[in-house]
């Protein structure tokens, strides 16, 4: 199956560049050089994955990011040369699944992350998992909270699955980013935090003092006790 | 603790102007009223006593001849006669004083050719040994004149000040005679006592007086000054905005308006300063983050054509080889650069947890060891047994390391590199040494200076950028540690970082010595 790659990036010749990469690593690429046109090519082109410029005019790409969020689970890999905390963060919290800094290493890490965005999970033991008030229905890729659907972005839902399939597990953040997001090597320990917030949001009463994520302080995090 | 509280006293003199004007003030009026006090005491004293002693000596002349003419005229030859006459004379007398109490002695001048037959009359209070010997003997040497003498007799167990009045008496038949009257003048003293009192009470109030006078008016001078201090040290501390109250048009007043003028030009220029320094950062920042996405162009599309050189000619190859080179040392130096102003505009936070330094360190070697392998270069680490443990940020210091290691593998001429991990109670350290070139001492001043290079023609085989080390000392300052460099010509350079062991800890020295190991290897 050929994967869909959506590339929103205003600089013309690297957004060309990536595409043209892409395109001989096997994928099917799209490239959009601004933030409205971004939505109109996503509605259209619908991609598996979208790569997205931070710094994009008009629209800055956090909004573009917070449109498409609205839209969709899609996996959305953030492009930044800000390299500062904030940014970053920012990023993060608007809904990408992960970022990379320009410049990147090389084509060969892009692609493992793109990879691992759009690796299927293996098949899952049981077909569905419950964290006190919440009933997790695996095969059908839906959380039902008192049987209300919460909208997950495949992302959210993959670690909120890792947490309840080892409900006395404390698994620490390197670990996390080992089985959520597919790295095998030492990341940004950010980006779990900031995951972990947005998922608390959607899933807990009260996500400052949450029930279901619960925070082991020093190690990491495990699935609430119910 | 008398000289703690010496030494308290003395610091409070130091410290405070307005004290040492105050003890001045008392010092010297003190001084100047005991000079005065003493004069006046000493000449109203001597005033009172020579009035006194003139009035007793009148009173005395009158009683003496009065006893004189009553011994001449009363005719009286006869023993029985003369003792009642005798003994008249000391009750007489004891009575007839104008000033006050007078006892009186009548006493028989000792040593004379005819035998005593009269009896010596005297007060009842007062004994023949009050009337010192030296008097007796002068009175009886001499004619017709008075001689007293001033003495403290012992009255009821009180010293009492008292003047002597001695006369020579001849008493027909009996012989000579020395008529003594014991005047008690100890009310003269008494006034004395409290004009001297008086003086010296009011002398006392007086000085306090004029203490706490120079209290005030050193306080209404040294306040302003005080206060002009005050913010002077705030200004230094960096509280520009600090300024001194502006009252009135006085030397003071003409300060205060100078010294904020003087504030104002500073804060002014101070302000236009770190706003240029800020603009600055924010370019370097703004170039670095520009660059980024070309960059990223550039070097994808060089990835693009390596994964096609099979394709290309040697030459073409070789242009590729530069092509890729040449961007990834553009890109380390990138972000050297944008790391430097992110330190300038003090953006820099640690990341610190306790970690074990030995971990660190062998980390940096084992990213190095292919390139200090590549240049044939053996790394030795000689470390502890036990775990270095330290509050540090292990992605900054594990920077610093891999820093210092490959630059000890470039100026190492091929030589091992000796890695040293140490600690003690308070610090743990860590010094790279290499047996190279080494450098003078001038360049050794200017290592951690940016973009600053021992050898501007040197081969750039790991592509320094030229900031390494002052990135490494920023690091090194973010911990609060230290990072230090020695060196000697032909023989090689030791560098050493010192780090507290707990965050924001105070250390004093550094478990491991700097430059021994470059010492023991010339031995060797």
């Amino acid at each position: 199956m050929v994967h869909k790659v959506l590339v929103i990036e205003d600089e013309e010749l690297l957004n060309r560049q990536l595409c043209d990469m892409l395109e001989t690593a096997g994928y099917e690429a799209v490239g959009s050089l601004d933030g409205v046109n971004a939505l109109l090519a996503f509605k259209s082109f619908n991609p598996d994955l979208v790569l997205l410029d931070i710094q994009l005019p008009p629209t800055s790409g956090i909004e573009v990011c917070k449109e498409i969020r609205a839209l969709s689970g899609v996996p959305v890999i953030m492009l930044t040369a800000k390299t500062d905390d904030e940014d970053v963060v920012a990023g993060l919290e608007a809904g990408a699944d992960d970022y990379i800094f320009k410049p990147m290493p090389s084509f060969k890490v892009l692609q493992a992350r793109i990879e691992a965005r759009l690796r299927p999970k293996p098949k899952p033991e049981v077909n569905e998992l419950v964290i006190g008030p919440l009933v997790i229905d695996v095969l059908g890729h839906e959380v039902r909270r008192d049987g209300v659907r919460i909208a997950l972005t495949p992302l959210e839902f993959n670690l909120l699955q890792t947490l309840a399939e080892a409900p006395k597990q404390v698994f620490k953040r390197e670990d996390l980013l080992k089985k959520v997001w597919g790295y095998h090597y030492d990341a940004d320990t950010r980006l779990v935090n900031v995951h972990v917030q947005r998922l608390r949001s959607k899933i807990e009463d009260d996500p400052d003092n949450p029930k279901i994520v619960v925070t082991e302080r020093g190690v990491g995090y495990k699935a609430g006790q119910f | 603790m008398f000289a703690r509280i010496f030494s308290n006293i003395i610091g409070a003199f130091r410290r405070s102007i307005q004290l040492r004007y105050v003890t001045m003030t008392v010092a010297l009026s003190a001084v100047a009223l005991v000079a005065v006090g003493g004069f006046l005491s000493i000449s109203i004293g001597n005033g009172l006593f020579q009035t006194r002693v003139q009035q007793i000596l009148q009173e005395s002349r009158r009683a003496a001849v009065d006893v004189q003419n009553t011994f001449n005229s009363s005719g009286a030859t006869d023993v029985v006669s003369l003792q009642v006459l005798v003994n008249s004379v000391v009750p007489n007398l004891e009575q007839n004083s104008a000033s006050g109490s007078r006892r009186v002695a009548l006493l028989r001048t000792p040593n004379q050719a005819t035998d005593q037959f009269l009896q010596s009359p005297i007060s009842t209070t007062l004994a023949d040994s009050d009337i010192p010997l030296s008097l007796r003997t002068k009175v009886a040497k001499t004619e017709n004149r008075l001689i007293y003498r001033t003495v403290n007799l012992l009255v009821a167990g009180v010293n009492q000040p008292t003047v002597i009045v001695g006369s020579k008496m001849s008493i027909p038949v009996a012989g000579q005679y020395e008529l003594y009257l014991v005047y008690d003048i100890s009310d003269t003293q008494a006034t004395l006592d409290f004009m001297q009192n008086t003086l010296a009470f009011g002398g006392i109030i007086m000085i306090l007086l004029l203490g706490i006078v120079a209290y005030f008016v050193t306080g209404r001078i040294v306040a302003p000054v005080e206060k002009a201090a005050e913010v002077a040290e705030a200004l230094a501390q960096g509280s520009l905005d600090k300024r001194l109250p502006e009252r009135g048009q006085d030397i003071v007043a003409t300060l205060a308006r100078s010294f904020n003028k003087m504030a104002q030009s500073l804060e002014t220029q101070i302000g236009e300063l770190s706003k240029l320094s800020k603009m600055q950062q924010r370019f370097v920042s703004d170039v670095s983050h520009e660059l980024r996405t070309p960059l990223t162009t550039i070097k994808l599309a060089a990835e693009m054509l390596e994964a096609r050189s099979s394709e290309l000619d040697d030459k073409a190859k070789r242009s590729l080889d530069t092509l890729i080179s040449q961007v990834a040392r553009f890109e380390s130096l990138l972000s050297d650069l944008l790391e430097i102003s992110r330190y300038d505009a003090g953006a820099v936070t640690a990341e610190i947890e306790n970690n074990d330094l030995k971990t660190v360190v062998q980390l940096a070697v084992a990213g190095l060891e292919p390139l200090a392998e590549s240049l044939g270069c053996e790394l030795k680490v000689k470390a502890p047994k036990a775990e270095v443990m330290a509050d540090l940020d292990r992605r900054r210091i594990e920077r610093v390391l891999r820093n210092l290691i490959s630059n000890a593998i470039e100026h190492g001429a091929g030589k091992p590199i000796v890695i040293e991990v140490g600690q003690s109670k308070t610090a743990v350290a860590v010094t790279i040494t290499d047996f190279g070139v080494g450098m003078s001492r001038n360049q050794m001043d200017r290592v951690f200076d940016r973009f600053w290079r021992a050898d501007p023609a040197r081969k750039r085989t790991t592509g320094g950028t030229g900031l390494g080390l002052a990135i490494s000392l920023e690091d090194t300052h973010l911990h609060h540690g230290w990072l230090q460099v020695t060196s000697k010509q032909n023989q090689g350079t030791t560098f050493r970082i010192t780090l507290p062991k707990k965050k924001d800890g105070i250390f004093t020295e550094s478990p491991l010595p700097l430059g021994e190991t470059l010492s023991q290897r010339k031995i060797e």
